[in-house]
């Protein structure tokens, strides 16, 4: 009793004639005692884990997507603490299409400053026809296998409700789910837009990767933005070897209205980060400049 | 002041236990007394033990001053007994400790055995003081001319029972070897087991969940106590017919949050196959922690922040729980060049720590797929010439025309697992794989499973990948 007396009290009141007294001593509450932390650390500019100083957006780290991607937010680029689709535009351009995805999500991991791993679903049955993830060629693109956790779900439904405990949490850097199909059992407006609160109030990026749907006419979700990725032809290298993985994405839908905005991305690993594609898309058997290599352009074979 | 202890130099000056300290002195004036601590002799006594673990694993403390070994089973790794009990003796005295040792075959028998200086077999001879009780009844056993155990062996042991109590049969039999009591091991530490009993069985399942929440708590109480957390949980609901539900629960951490075990407990039971049916009722429910590990405790931050570790830890166990353990996974590099076989999906809940996967060269393209198939898929493809890269291949009923490709990488099969070791042609296809990219821009891994003409008449063509 005596103690809380004394916190309460009026002993500690700043009395007029000592106006420099301190503050009155608060009942130690943690949640009080951190709230006056985090204003002493944001009066003198310590940045804190709770606002870590990451950037609430990302981008592909080309200037042209991303400041047209601003639409009337705050910063460049895409917000984190949101769901965006990314769409096969055939079933064939699967592989380009999770990349992406995957790629996204290391741009996105890429900004925090403790390393956490990134939620991989995908449905057994579509990994086993379509093949599955071959860790060493996610270390091939610059991601480290051991930050994707993998969860083989077993059907759609458990692949969401995963998906759902992994945004609320905010052990994720990114959740990706992988669904398969026209209308994959229980994607609809009710899912999304849960993944799509969750994924507000935890910051956790979220992406729905899907394949063989129909990129014309898709089905109604909450998604932020609606993108379709198709595989492009990469600029050779030496000896018209293909090069590096190459992109075609399209926006097909974006909350802040925008619309049609394409572009042929290649990615470079060793730099993290996307460039536009440099010189004409190739698709004749003529050889294009390696662009690339320009240490090998010399001596490049014909 | 009485001495409690003496060393092999005041033995031979005549000092002993029981003698008092002043006597001492007057005899030998420059002696060296220190205060008798009980708690460092037992301490010492039970490091003593521990070291005995090398013979066997059950050794038991006998204050003050003895050690019990069950080498049952033990013996023979040693020779046999004697052998070990000799090199036991050997290491205590070169540790500068007097040891005195008796095997028998009931603990009480080796002890009295050892405290009288005999060996085995010689239990008729010990005296009755052997019998550890008060010193009344020695006195009075002594008085009826009972001064050796062998004399009270062969008398009725009713009439002893009359005269001295049951406590004193029991103790002669033990020495005898006729009966054996258990002996309390120093690594006694089992698992954590907590039930309750219903005279009225529980009818509902939501009773028999909070129970078992209650259960956990308690549970987690004496994890508290030896500074651990449970990894392995395991529940029996017992139904008062006999039949008996079990479930188990798997965390990917050492834990002792019960609302956690209750999340985890909830999936558990939403991903039965059969629903829990209590039926007339659970009368006795049990929970065990089966696999328990360190789990010290943890400074939270003061300016907030989360868990994410924590967090991390419970969307594992969660997703395990629901999906089942070998669902949710984490990839390690295995060590094969083969590439199916180049890598590993265990278990999240229990991987290992991370291995450094292959660096690759700088400014090199992708050269593995993103997506592998496994089994690989048949391929038609015709090539310019046999042995050459591919030009023009048909996959899932569609052609493609190969605009660009690397190669050959050649893999050769693991000649050295086969039986008849390296043969030319025999041991197993060599692989040429080829990084291809077709007119639409989609690149994938295609491999020719055999050298033409070499290993393979007409090799077959594979696509074991898909490049970004």
């Amino acid at each position: 009793m005596n103690n809380i007396d004394s916190d309460s009290g009026q002993a500690l009141e700043p009395s007029p004639d000592n106006p420099s007294a301190v503050p009155p001593a608060i009942p130690a509450k943690p949640s009080v005692l951190r709230a006056r932390l985090a204003r002493i650390l944001a009066a003198s500019g310590v940045r804190t884990s709770e606002d870590d100083g990451a950037p609430s957006h990302f981008g592909f780290g080309v200037e042209r997507i991303d400041a047209a991607l601003r639409g009337n937010a705050k910063a460049d680029g895409l917000p984190r603490a949101a769901l965006h689709e990314l769409h096969a535009e055939n079933r064939d351009d699967r592989t380009s299409a999770a990349a992406m995805a995957l790629l996204m999500a290391q741009r996105c991991r890429n900004l925090d400053q403790e390393a956490r791993p990134v939620l991989w679903i995908s449905e057994s049955g579509e990994a086993r026809r379509q093949g599955r993830l071959y860790p060493p060629g996610l270390a091939e693109l610059g991601i480290d296998p051991d930050s994707i956790l993998h969860v083989d779900a077993p059907d759609a439904i458990a692949a969401l409700r995963a998906a759902a405990d992994g945004v609320r949490s905010s052990a994720m850097a990114a959740v990706i789910i992988e669904l398969a199909g026209k209308k994959p059992k229980g994607l609809d407006l009710t899912a999304t837009r849960r993944l799509s609160l969750s994924a507000q109030k935890s910051g956790t990026l979220s992406l729905i990767l899907r394949s063989g749907s129909d990129p014309d006419n898709p089905l109604p979700t909450a998604a932020f933005s609606r993108w379709s990725v198709a595989a492009a032809p990469s600029l050779a290298l030496e000896a018209n070897a293909p090069g590096h993985p190459a992109f075609d994405i399209n926006l097909l839908r974006h909350r802040s209205g925008l619309y049609g905005l394409n572009a042929r991305l290649e990615w470079n690993r060793d730099d993290q980060v996307f460039r536009e594609q440099q010189g004409a898309p190739d698709t004749g058997a003529v050889p294009a400049l390696a662009a690339v290599r320009t240490d090998h352009q010399g001596t490049r074979a014909a | 002041m009485v001495i409690m202890a003496a060393d092999r130099q005041a033995v031979s000056l005549g000092l002993g236990t029981g003698m008092k300290l002043a006597d001492a002195r007057a005899r030998v004036p420059d002696l060296l007394a220190f205060d008798h601590q009980p708690l460092a002799d037992a301490d010492l006594l039970s490091r003593l033990a521990e070291a005995c673990e090398r013979y066997t694993p059950m050794v038991a403390v006998e204050p003050p001053h003895a050690l019990i070994l069950d080498i049952t089973g033990a013996a023979h790794l040693h020779g046999d007994e004697e052998r070990l009990a000799q090199d036991a003796e050997d290491r205590l005295d070169a540790a500068g400790y007097n040891a005195r040792w008796a095997l028998a075959g009931t603990a009480d028998a080796a002890l009295a055995l050892a405290r009288h200086g005999l060996k085995e077999g010689a239990e008729a001879q010990l005296p009755v003081a052997a019998l550890a009780m008060d010193a009344k009844t020695h006195q009075s056993l002594e008085r009826a001319g009972l001064y050796r155990i062998g004399d009270l062996a062969e008398r009725p042991r009713a009439n002893l029972a009359a005269r001295f109590g049951m406590e004193l049969t029991l103790r002669l039999d033990r020495i005898l070897g006729l009966e054996d009591r258990p002996i309390d091991p120093l690594r006694r530490i089992g698992n954590i087991v907590t039930e309750r009993r219903f005279a009225e069985p529980l009818t509902h399942i939501d009773a028999a969940l909070a129970c078992l929440s209650e259960l956990f708590a308690e549970a987690a109480e004496r994890l508290n106590e030896r500074g651990q957390g449970a990894r392995m949980i395991r529940m029996m609901l017992f139904r008062c017919d006999g039949d008996v539900a079990r479930l188990g629960l798997e965390t990917g951490a050492p834990t002792r949050d019960a609302p956690l075990f209750q999340r985890l407990l909830r999936e558990r039971i939403a991903a039965l196959n059969d629903e829990l049916n209590p039926g007339f009722g659970y009368d006795l429910i049990r929970l065990s922690i089966v696999a328990s590990e360190v789990l010290a405790p943890q400074q939270l931050r003061l300016e907030g922040g989360e868990d994410r570790r924590g967090d991390e830890v419970a969307l594992v166990s969660q997703l395990s729980t629901r999906l089942g353990r070998d669902r949710v996974q984490k990839f390690a590099p295995a060590d094969s060049h083969i590439p199916e076989q180049g890598l590993l999906a265990l278990p999240a809940l229990n991987a290992p720590p991370p291995v450094p996967w292959k660096r690759q060269s700088p400014d090199n393209p992708p050269m593995r797929p993103l997506h592998m198939f496994d089994p690989p898929q048949r391929v038609q493809v015709i090539a310019e010439v046999p042995d050459g890269p591919p030009y023009r291949f048909t996959w899932r009923r569609k052609s493609h025309q190969v605009m660009r490709y690397e190669g050959p990488e050649r893999i050769a099969s693991e000649w050295w697992q086969r039986k008849d070791g390296q043969q030319p042609g025999k041991g197993g296809l060599t692989r040429d794989y080829y990084r291809v990219e077709d007119a639409r821009g989609r690149r994938y891994w295609l491999f020719r499973h055999g050298l033409y003409g070499e290993e393979k008449a007409n090799p077959d063509w594979y696509v074991h990948g898909l490049f970004a």
